[in-house]
Parts: structure tokens; C-alpha cells; sequence
């Protein structure tokens, strides 16, 4: 028996679908700006080793497809550490780590575009490293590199739709299983589409928001 | 003849020509004076087209400047010097006079570039043909834009405060071509601060203030003490100038 | 926790490897050309002077930069039969990777246009050029020196992208990297090695983009 018609049982696969697509999309956003952070942080302090290191991985994420990243952890990590991994689990660590190497180039980008003599002036008056960061080159750089930031959030949460092709039921996952139950490919595929638009303006928007507040509340009147 | 009848033209609610009216014949040498914000260039941009009229019209040999149809045909009459040169950044010297020629008038590759050259020559750039406006000095880059108005071969020249970004050296080479051109009975409408050149090739001075043309009148006339000068903006404004 | 990292067992599968880089190349090297056509299309009409002309472009590019490219594959994919458009898997991914292209080239050949200073565009009106001639001869040009790098950029996402064809059953690089993978029994070396080819695929592809860049900008 073949339920060729749309039951409401669909708008909660859909729902389900959403709710993990969002899930995860959070999470690692999270979790990445974090990891993307603490390597802009050995950037900065010019950790030896490390820092280059973490420079070399963020290249290496940020210049290949997130699919073949994929496939590495879900397919390839298992067989390397004897282990087993869930979907699940494979798409937090993919996805977490490709935020972190845009989060890791947008964070070095904003801190350098704050300027050397800013952080001279703070170490000349005998700010440590840390001060200087946190009350001079922070505050600066996170005005500079929230624009850079939007416009990745709106792109990871296109990027969480590959975690459909690793078996996750998240909102593609969803619409493929529509798709090959009811054959109509225009109104799943229309209906998967307008979510994403919808959760992708959802983000520009508030950040759109959050970036006026931000502005209303610096000094830098700008140019 | 340029035609310019009861000519307006605002900007949001500012207006910046109020009414003006003016003859160009062919042959005459005429300089627009006028402090800052007076509308001097505003009428020439108008006399190109570049700007919409708001009120009166403009005809460059009968073909009407507010017509879209005989807006191309009024264009062709006239060549246009502008203030920042304008250059095309992506072309050679030679490339950018020889554009127009070929592209409008269909003139063949060959003659459009001889004809160049000699005009390069003519301003003393002749070795510089192939050189891009990046690597020209700015008093190099306006002979050159002096150059590509005069390709097309015009009837009117309209040169639009051509000196004001050129420093007094590179101003007194472009001064000195255009006196020479002035002689050789070429129509010129300049937009000017410099008076004394004004005063020395043009046939007529036309005074405009606040959008309004307080003075057209042939030049010995302009600076008589009894003729523009009686007129008190006229000489706040000349004596300032002459301070500067 | 057996670290058995060899990848010489993978030498035999080069050829078929080889096979899958070509059949990548092709796609991406025909999306380009499709991208950048639709591109310079789409980024002259959302700088025209009409609105809805503008708006109807602009409406194409925020579409396909704001809903997932493999919605919109499988949006295709499965889609055109239904209203008769018989297309290959191939075909059908080139289409999508085309239109997907040709947005994000929209942005930038859109960014070069308005960079063109107003005064060079009033130098050419006022000479008599027609409208054609002087987007042919100046603004175009002028715009297209200024993408260079941006358009390498995407050309550089485009190949990355593309490995999503393989959800379509299609053996490009990804898609005979699977098959291998899976033959062999190595995913880790497999898809490590991809991982690699792709960086430096993308790291040629970014030098040659720079070059270009300074080549054409030789005379600025």
C-alpha cells in the first residue's frame, strides 16, 4: 500500500525534519565559533606549533567540500579508530569543524583589521596581552567581523543540508522521503525550499538587528 | 548655433538654474563665470544632456536636447572636456581617442588612429600613444581628453572647469592649447575660474549667480567699470577672485 | 586502535579516479561558462534602469543563494520528467550548477558594475556611443578587470559543490571516490586523499585567479 496523498502525518515528518535541521545547525554553530575562536586565540598569542597547525586545518576545511569532509568522518573515522559512529555524531563533528575554520578566517580578519597601533598603545601602557584583547581588540574586531559572520550563518544553514546523504532525518532527509512516497516532486522540493529561504532571512534579519544594536552602542561613527 | 531657452533645472528643492537664456554662434570663444553653486556647470551638463531640464529647452543646431530621438544627433555636435578627465582606465591613450571615431562615425581603424596621432602630436604627446591614463600626469591625462573631444570632430567644445584639478604647471600647458585652439576659430563654451585666461581668448563673458544670468556681454564690456562691473556682485565677485 | 594508514593500496584505482577528476572537470569548466553567462545577464539586469527588471533578476539571485544547492538539484532532478524535460543526470547537474553559479556571479559582476566611476560612464554618453556600445566597450570591460579574484572565488566554490552531483548518481570525483571506498574496504585513505586533491585543485585554481588578475590589471 502506497499513501500516494499528503496526511497530516507529513507535516510532523516535516516538523521533525525542521527541528533537527535547526538542532544541529545550532549546536554547531556553537560549538565551532568556539573551536574557531580558541584557534584565532593561538593566532594571536603566535602560538609556536599550534597555531600554525590550526592555520593548516582551517585551510584544508575551508578548501574542500563539505560532503567529502562527510563522508571522511561518518565512512572513513569508524574504520581508522575501530569505532562506531552515529549519523548524528559524524554530521556535529563535520559540521562543527567547518564553522570553525570560517569562524577561525573571519575572527583573524577582524582582529587585524583593528590595526597594530591599537594593541601597541594598550601593551605601551602595560595592558597584558589578555587585557588588550579583551577591552581594546575585541569589542573592535567583533564590530568589524559580525557583517562577515551573518553571511556565514545564513551559508552553514544551507551547508546542513548534506547531512541528508549520511542517513540524518533533518529537513532535506524529510523531503527526500516525501519525495519517493507521494511522486510530487515540485510541491515537496517548492515546500523544502521555501523553509530553508524562510530560516535563511530569519538569520539575516536578526543579525541584521543585533548589528544596528551593536553599532547604536560603539563609538565608531565610522568614516 | 546652441539655443538655450528659459532653462530650469532643481535638485530636490534646490534650483540651481533659474531661467536662463543664451545664444552660442559658431566661432564665438564664450567663458561662464560665477562663484561655487552658481549652476555654471549644471548648464553645460544640461547642454549635453547629461541632465534632465526642469523647465525651457535646449537645441544644439535645431536638434532638441530634451528630445530623447535627436538627443544622440545633438551630441554628436558637441565634444565634452571634463574637470576630472574621465579617462577610460581599461584603454591606451590613443585607444580612448580613437573609440568614438570608429564606434560612431564608423571612421576605419587605420584613419581614426593617424588622425589620433596627430592630434597627439598637436599637444605634445605623441610618444605617449600607448601609454594608460594610470602611468600620464593629470596635465597629461586632459590633453588627452582634449584630444578625444576633438576625434569626433565637433562644433561646439564644452570644457568643464578643465584646469580647476590640474596644478599652475600643468594648468599653464592645457591653457596654452586651448588658447591655440581658440585662435584657429574652434566654438568653445568654457566653464572657468581662471579670469585672466578668460578675460584673454574669450570673445564673451557670461555671469551667472544663484542660477541666475545676471551678464552676458562681450568681454571688454564685462570688466569696463561702467559695464559688468557697475553691477555690484559682478565686482565683489572679481575682486575676490583677483585676491585669491 | 589500528592506525593502518596505506595508501598504496589505492594505486590501482587511480584510472577510475582519473575518470571521476575528468568528468568533475567537465561540469564544472560548462557550469562556468553557463554560470558566467547567466551571471553577467542577471547582474545587467539588476543594474538597469527599470525596477522590475531589477527586481525579477534580484529575485533570482536571492533565491538561489538562500535555499540549499542539493534542494535545488534534487529539485530538478526529480522535477523536469514531470513536466517532460528529459535531461541527463549529467545534464540536469550542470543545469543546476549553472543556475546556482550564475547567482553568486551576478553579486560580483554586479559589484564591478557600479564600481565604475560615474565619470567615465559620462564621458562615453555624451561622445554618441549607443547604450550597446558602451556596455560592450566600457563598462564590461572595466567590471569584469575588478572580478577576477571574487569570480575565482567562485569558481573555486563551484568545484567544491559540484561534488554534491554525486547524490545524483553521477561518478564524478566523489562519486567514483565512493565507489572505491567502498571496493577497497580504506574510506579514511580514500576520502582523505580527496580531501587533498580538492584543496589543491582549489589552491591552483586561486593562483591562476590572481594571476589573471595582475595580467589584466597590468596597465592600473
Amino acid at each position: 500500500m502506497r499513501y500516494a496523498d499528503f496526511t497530516h502525518h507529513d507535516l510532523l515528518l516535516l516538523l521533525q525534519g525542521l527541528g533537527v535541521s535547526v538542532a544541529l545547525f545550532v549546536a554547531t554553530t556553537i560549538i565551532g565559533s568556539i573551536i574557531g575562536l580558541a584557534w584565532a586565540m593561538l593566532r594571536y598569542y603566535r602560538t609556536p606549533l599550534l597555531a600554525p597547525l590550526a592555520a593548516a586545518v582551517a585551510e584544508l576545511l575551508k578548501n574542500s567540500p563539505v560532503l567529502v569532509q562527510l563522508f571522511l568522518v561518518f565512512f572513513g573515522l569508524p574504520v581508522l579508530l575501530e569505532t562506531d559512529l552515529t549519523p548524528v555524531q559524524a554530521a556535529l563533528i563535520t559540521l562543527s569543524g567547518n564553522t570553525a575554520a570560517f569562524v577561525y578566517v573571519i575572527a583573524v580578519s577582524a582582529i587585524e583589521s583593528v590595526g597594530r597601533e591599537q594593541l601597541e598603545t594598550a601593551r605601551v601602557f602595560g595592558l597584558s596581552r589578555w587585557q588588550a584583547l579583551r577591552r581594546i581588540v575585541a569589542p573592535q574586531a567583533a564590530a568589524f567581523g559580525f557583517g562577515p559572520l551573518a553571511g556565514l550563518l545564513v551559508n552553514q544553514l544551507q551547508v546542513t543540508s548534506l547531512i541528508s546523504v549520511i542517513g540524518v532525518v533533518d529537513l532535506t532527509k524529510a523531503g527526500a522521503i516525501l519525495n519517493v512516497r507521494t511522486l510530487k516532486p515540485f510541491i515537496v522540493w517548492t515546500v523544502i525550499g521555501v523553509l530553508y529561504y524562510l530560516m535563511a532571512r530569519l538569520i539575516a534579519r536578526s543579525c541584521a538587528r543585533v548589528e544596528t544594536r551593536l553599532r547604536a552602542h560603539s563609538q565608531w561613527k565610522g568614516l | 548655433m546652441i539655443q538655450i531657452d528659459g532653462v530650469a533645472k532643481r535638485f530636490g528643492a534646490n534650483t540651481v538654474l533659474d531661467g536662463i537664456d543664451l545664444r552660442i554662434a559658431p566661432g564665438e570663444v564664450v567663458s561662464i563665470l560665477g562663484a561655487s553653486g552658481s549652476g555654471k556647470s549644471t548648464l553645460i551638463r544640461c547642454i549635453n544632456g547629461l541632465e534632465k531640464l526642469d523647465g525651457g529647452t535646449i537645441s544644439v543646431d535645431g536638434h532638441r536636447v530634451d528630445d530623447p530621438k535627436q538627443l544622440q544627433l545633438a551630441r554628436r555636435c558637441c565634444g565634452t572636456v571634463f574637470q576630472l578627465f574621465n579617462l577610460y582606465p581599461h584603454m591606451t591613450a590613443l585607444q580612448n581617442i580613437t573609440l568614438a571615431p570608429i564606434e560612431v562615425l564608423k571612421v576605419p581603424r587605420r584613419q581614426a588612429e593617424t588622425e589620433a596621432r596627430e592630434l597627439l602630436a598637436a599637444v605634445g604627446l605623441a610618444e605617449r600613444a600607448d601609454a594608460y591614463p594610470a602611468q600620464l600626469s593629470g596635465g597629461q591625462r586632459q590633453r588627452v581628453g582634449i584630444c578625444r573631444a576633438l576625434a569626433m570632430k565637433p562644433r561646439y567644445l564644452l570644457l568643464d572647469e578643465v584646469t580647476s584639478a590640474l596644478d599652475p604647471e600643468m594648468t599653464a600647458e592645457v591653457l596654452s592649447i586651448l588658447a591655440r585652439l581658440a585662435e584657429s576659430g574652434t566654438t568653445m563654451l568654457f566653464v572657468t575660474h581662471e579670469i585672466e585666461f578668460a578675460r584673454h581668448i574669450s570673445s564673451r563673458i557670461v555671469f551667472l549667480d544663484q542660477g541666475r544670468l545676471l551678464a552676458d556681454l562681450p568681454t571688454d564690456r564685462f570688466f569696463a567699470a561702467d559695464g559688468g562691473l557697475a553691477q555690484p556682485r559682478i565686482a565683489q565677485f572679481l575682486s575676490k577672485m583677483s585676491k585669491s | 586502535m589500528s592506525l593502518t594508514f596505506d595508501p598504496t593500496t589505492l594505486a590501482p584505482y587511480l584510472g577510475d579516479l582519473a575518470a571521476g577528476a575528468r568528468l568533475s572537470a567537465l561540469a564544472c569548466a560548462l557550469a562556468l561558462a553557463g554560470g558566467l553567462a547567466l551571471g553577467i545577464v542577471a547582474a545587467l539586469m539588476r543594474t538597469s534602469a527599470s525596477p522590475l527588471v531589477r527586481r525579477i533578476a534580484g529575485v533570482y539571485a536571492d533565491v538561489f543563494r538562500n535555499v540549499p544547492f542539493i534542494v535545488q538539484l534534487f529539485f530538478l532532478f526529480y522535477g523536469l520528467p514531470e513536466i517532460g524535460v528529459e535531461l541527463s543526470a549529467f545534464g540536469t547537474g550542470v543545469l543546476a550548477l549553472s543556475l546556482a553559479g550564475g547567482a553568486f556571479t551576478s553579486d560580483v559582476i554586479r559589484s564591478g558594475i557600479l564600481a565604475v566611476e560615474p565619470g567615465v560612464l559620462e564621458a562615453a554618453q555624451v561622445s554618441g556611443l549607443s547604450r550597446l556600445a558602451i556596455y560592450r566597450r566600457i563598462v564590461l570591460p572595466i567590471a569584469l578587470r575588478s572580478a577576477v579574484r571574487p569570480l575565482g572565488s567562485v569558481f573555486v566554490n563551484l568545484i567544491l559543490t559540484s561534488s554534491i552531483l554525486s547524490a545524483i548518481t553521477i561518478n564524478e570525483l566523489t562519486g567514483s571516490a565512493k565507489i572505491i571506498a567502498s571496493d577497497t574496504f580504506q574510506p579514511f585513505e580514500v576520502y582523505a586523499l580527496l580531501l587533498l586533491l580538492y584543496a589543491v585543485m582549489t589552491w591552483l585554481v586561486s593562483l591562476s585567479a590572481g594571476a589573471l588578475h595582475r595580467h589584466l590589471n597590468r596597465a592600473a
